[in-house]
């Protein structure tokens, strides 16, 4: 009964990182929602598969992995750019500062092969090491190195980084802290 | 001073430095740092009452189902 309790509540703690894990694989907040819903049934359906002391986050996200791969195997990406489009309209934050330019680099995660996107965002974001990214996406530790360093490179690429200093660091610095470029 | 400057100042001298290839690590440093605000803002909102009541549903259809399974 206790461990069932903790099992749940542990759950609850991490709900925010799948959405957040969702909403960059589906590029949308509603079908993000639902597959974490269905994240959560397969994961209160196997709990007893789940290895108390064992990472939950990495287990999780595994689940909700291999759910989105399932549906996307199964309806096709048809849906996509619609959703994709309402889900920036939706993101924007038009009060904070610098929202253009996280809508540009939402823009170029989308871009990004499906394969080089997770593996940034579970390494960039999500906070796993290599080798738990390995784990989840059912790859070699190098691959995941290395679709890290792909998609890094594509996304300097795409948001202009290297090339003419209109997009130069100076001018990506300046949008992280919010400021004009001293230039 | 602080991080934020310190940030902005390896991005000044990795552009100073290598004018043609602005420094690697600058710009993963800049796409580390747009990847977070972009992961937090979704991660950083509260639980959706949705799942809340998921969890719930789901707890009590267990429970009966259990107590059915005894019967």
């Amino acid at each position: 009964m206790s461990a069932q309790f903790d099992f749940r509540k542990e759950l609850i703690t991490i709900i925010p990182n799948l959405r957040a894990f969702a909403t960059s694989l589906t590029g949308s907040f509603d079908r993000a929602d639902d597959l974490v819903q269905e994240t959560l049934v397969k994961a209160w359906d196997k709990q007893h598969t789940f290895q108390p002391g064992t990472n939950m986050k990495a287990w999780l996200f595994t689940i909700l992995r291999n759910e989105f791969y399932t549906q996307m195997r199964k309806k096709g990406r048809e849906v996509q750019d619609v959703d994709g489009i309402h889900a920036m309209q939706l993101a924007g934050h038009p009060e904070q500062q610098g929202h253009l330019d996280l809508q540009d680099f939402r823009k170029a995660l989308e871009l990004l092969p499906d394969d080089q996107r997770e593996a940034l965002i579970l390494i960039g974001a999500s906070g796993f090491s290599y080798e738990e990214a390995a784990e989840i996406c059912k790859c070699a530790v190098g691959t995941i190195k290395s679709r890290v360093s792909r998609a890094r490179t594509r996304i300097a690429e795409i948001l202009g980084v290297e090339g003419d200093g209109d997009y130069g660091p100076d001018s990506i610095s300046s949008q992280i802290i919010g400021v004009a470029p001293a230039a | 001073m602080s991080d934020r400057e310190d940030e902005e100042n390896k991005l000044h001298t990795g552009h100073a430095q290598k004018a043609q290839q602005p420094s690697e690590l600058g710009v993963n440093v800049a796409i580390g740092k747009q990847l977070k605000a972009y992961y937090d803002d979704v991660a950083s909102e509260p639980v959706p009452d949705r799942f809340l009541s998921l969890l719930d549903a789901l707890d009590k259809a267990e429970s009966s189902s259990k107590s059915k399974t005894r019967e």
